[in-house]
């Protein structure tokens, strides 16, 4: 029994962390129109930088936990001035700003290997264990759990309740029509960049205390999030957070049966059966036409 | 001696990576389809490939077979997912490359997973003869590939990228013809793939890596899309430019992801001011 239930709370664990990436991914996705890849990318530099100003630099640990936080989220702007505003300007269509994003990806991968190295980084913590309900849970775990509750019921709020996420749900509804209403969409998009990755730099710092640092660590936590993105529905954010722990439920789940290797086959595996038959995702309504 | 040794070995990689960017041309350029799960087919060829070979079998036998085995992976992914359209298609193969690398890793009864596959017996044992094979290879399938993508089938893929519903009302069937050019697409990517293997004498899972896949994408969009010229000198420019690195004297440790970063730079900068690369007849729409 407990491992059952302990299979199931590292489900909510790990959902919880993709659903800090997948909401980031959707919110750009949906306001922007193309797959920001990068994002992986930018979730690892926010892992590093707090390495590098908690161990290297030696600062106080929530002081560098802020810094790589705001640091991370003005590198998504950066991102999107340097990179991805020149490639609107041109019109470019989304499949060249898809390419570009997974080449920003592995550039960002490269120079973090270039910079910090190729070794595995962890940032030590004290992490008490607890018990609940027969299985084993840590500090820093619970920590996850509410402090990506209390986010995305955050962003929720931003984005219903707002003026910025009026106008960023306007931007994403219809972009000609915003600009005639006086809303400025380039200003907008560089709002979402933040926003979006500011949830990274949060999933980032909270990654990289629970586990270990190393420069491929976005890869494969993007392809989570956008994996729970497309299972809920890549252009709405509940959606996205609902799919991310259906994800994190069903890799945790599945290693009953399967070795834990195939955890990421999964994921894959899910991915591409959503996909091919329910592209619109659980609660999108339309499937997009090209 | 050291230097013309480096020169033939730039060489031979030039050969065969040229053949996986012609191939990739065929897919992305010619036929419009956004594959991103072009290092999967160059992956299934050298590995099925390279499992045959270190068991006995010919390399006559072997390469053919790991090349059909892509051919038929391609057709099988078309399947489904060429009715996908522009980015959706991209992420399902995407998705399909990371289940391949995912098995590769994992199978390790046959894989040996991690560890990779040590000794795959080479084509020819010196490098100066092993250039000649890859030359006239190389060659061969330009010529082969050049012929698909200039027959009527190749004109009708053409066709059906520029405008798909006008190539049904003609009475095409489009699916068909993406999921067979898919298929020859991958045919010469598993075929470079195993040129690869026999030639490295080592591969391991991160053969379906992505950085792989900006090499390959870098190299076909500073070529040009549609273009038979722009896949070879696409490659022959992205394999050039890095290596003066080489002798600049950085530690290998910066050398490798310099040169990760060289590949998606250019990238990203031919996107920007140039999105039809050297000699492109068409951009992505």
């Amino acid at each position: 029994m407990s491992i059952a239930t302990q299979l199931i709370l590292n489900g909510i664990i790990a959902g919880a962390i993709y659903a800090l990436v997948a909401s980031g991914f959707s919110l750009i996705y949906g306001v922007t129109k193309f797959m920001h890849f990068a994002h992986g990318a930018v979730l690892a530099t926010g892992a590093y930088l707090l390495y590098t100003f908690a161990v290297m630099a030696g600062l106080n640990f929530w002081l560098a936990v802020v810094l790589a936080i705001m640091v991370t989220s003005l590198f998504g702007a950066v991102m999107n001035w340097v990179v991805y505003k020149p490639l609107r300007k041109i019109k470019a269509s989304s499949a060249v700003l898809l390419i570009a994003s997974i080449a920003l990806m592995t550039f960002i991968n490269a120079a973090v290997l270039a910079i910090w190295g190729a070794d595995v980084k962890t940032v030590p913590t004290v992490n008490p264990v607890f018990d609940a309900l027969g299985a084993r849970v840590t500090f820093i775990q619970v920590i996850i759990i509410v402090v990506s509750i209390l986010l995305l019921l955050a962003l929720w709020w931003l984005m219903k309740c707002t003026k910025l996420g009026k106008a960023m749900r306007a931007v994403a509804d219809n972009k000609e029509v915003a600009q005639t209403v006086g809303i400025n969409p380039e200003k907008i998009y560089t709002y979402t960049f933040i926003i979006g990755s500011f949830l990274a730099g949060v999933a980032g710092v909270l990654i990289g205390i629970e586990q270990n640092l190393y420069p491929q660590m976005g890869v494969s936590l993007v392809i989570k999030g956008f994996t729970g993105a497309v299972i809920g529905s890549l252009a709405s954010i509940p959606g996205a957070v609902l799919g991310s722990f259906i994800l994190g439920l069903v890799e945790n789940i599945g290693i009953w049966w399967l070795p834990s290797g195939y955890k990421d086959a999964i994921a894959f595996v899910l991915l591409f059966i959503f996909l091919l038959f329910k592209p619109s995702g659980l609660l999108g309504k339309k499937v997009r036409e090209a | 001696m050291a230097f013309i040794n480096y020169v033939i070995h730039l060489a031979i990689l030039i050969g065969i990576y040229s053949i996986v960017t012609f191939s990739l041309n065929l897919a992305v350029g010619f036929t419009g389809l956004l594959n991103l799960g072009h290092v999967g087919f160059f992956g299934i060829g050298a590995y099925v490939s390279a499992l045959l070979a270190v068991q006995g079998v010919s390399l006559w036998i072997s390469i053919p077979l790991g090349a059909l085995a892509a051919m038929v992976m391609g057709i099988i992914l078309a399947m489904p997912t060429t009715r996908l359209k522009g980015d959706y298609l991209a992420l399902a193969t995407l998705g399909f490359t990371f289940i391949l690398g995912s098995v590769a890793r994992n199978w390790t009864d046959v894989t040996r997973g991690a560890l990779g596959i040590p000794g795959i017996p080479k084509i020819v044992k010196g490098n100066t003869e092993f250039l000649f094979v890859v030359v006239v290879l190389a060659v061969v399938s330009y010529l082969a590939m050049w012929y698909i993508s200039r027959s009527r089938f190749g004109l009708t893929c053409e066709a059906i990228r520029d405008d798909e519903l006008a190539a049904k009302m003609l009475g095409k069937n489009t699916f068909a013809h993406k999921a067979l050019m898919l298929g020859f697409s991958a045919l010469f990517a598993g075929f470079a793939g195993g040129l690869f293997a026999h030639y490295i004498t080592f591969i391991d899972p991160s053969i379906f890596g992505i950085n792989d896949l900006i090499l390959m994408f870098s190299m076909l969009i500073v070529g040009g899309l549609a273009s038979v010229k722009g896949s070879a000198i696409g490659t022959i420019v992205l394999f050039l430019i890095p290596e003066p690195l080489r002798f600049i004297g950085f530690p290998s440790s910066v050398l490798g992801p310099m040169r990760e970063m060289i590949f998606a730079l250019i990238l990203l900068l031919i996107l920007i001011y140039r999105p039809k690369g050297l000699f492109g007849k068409v951009d992505f729409s």
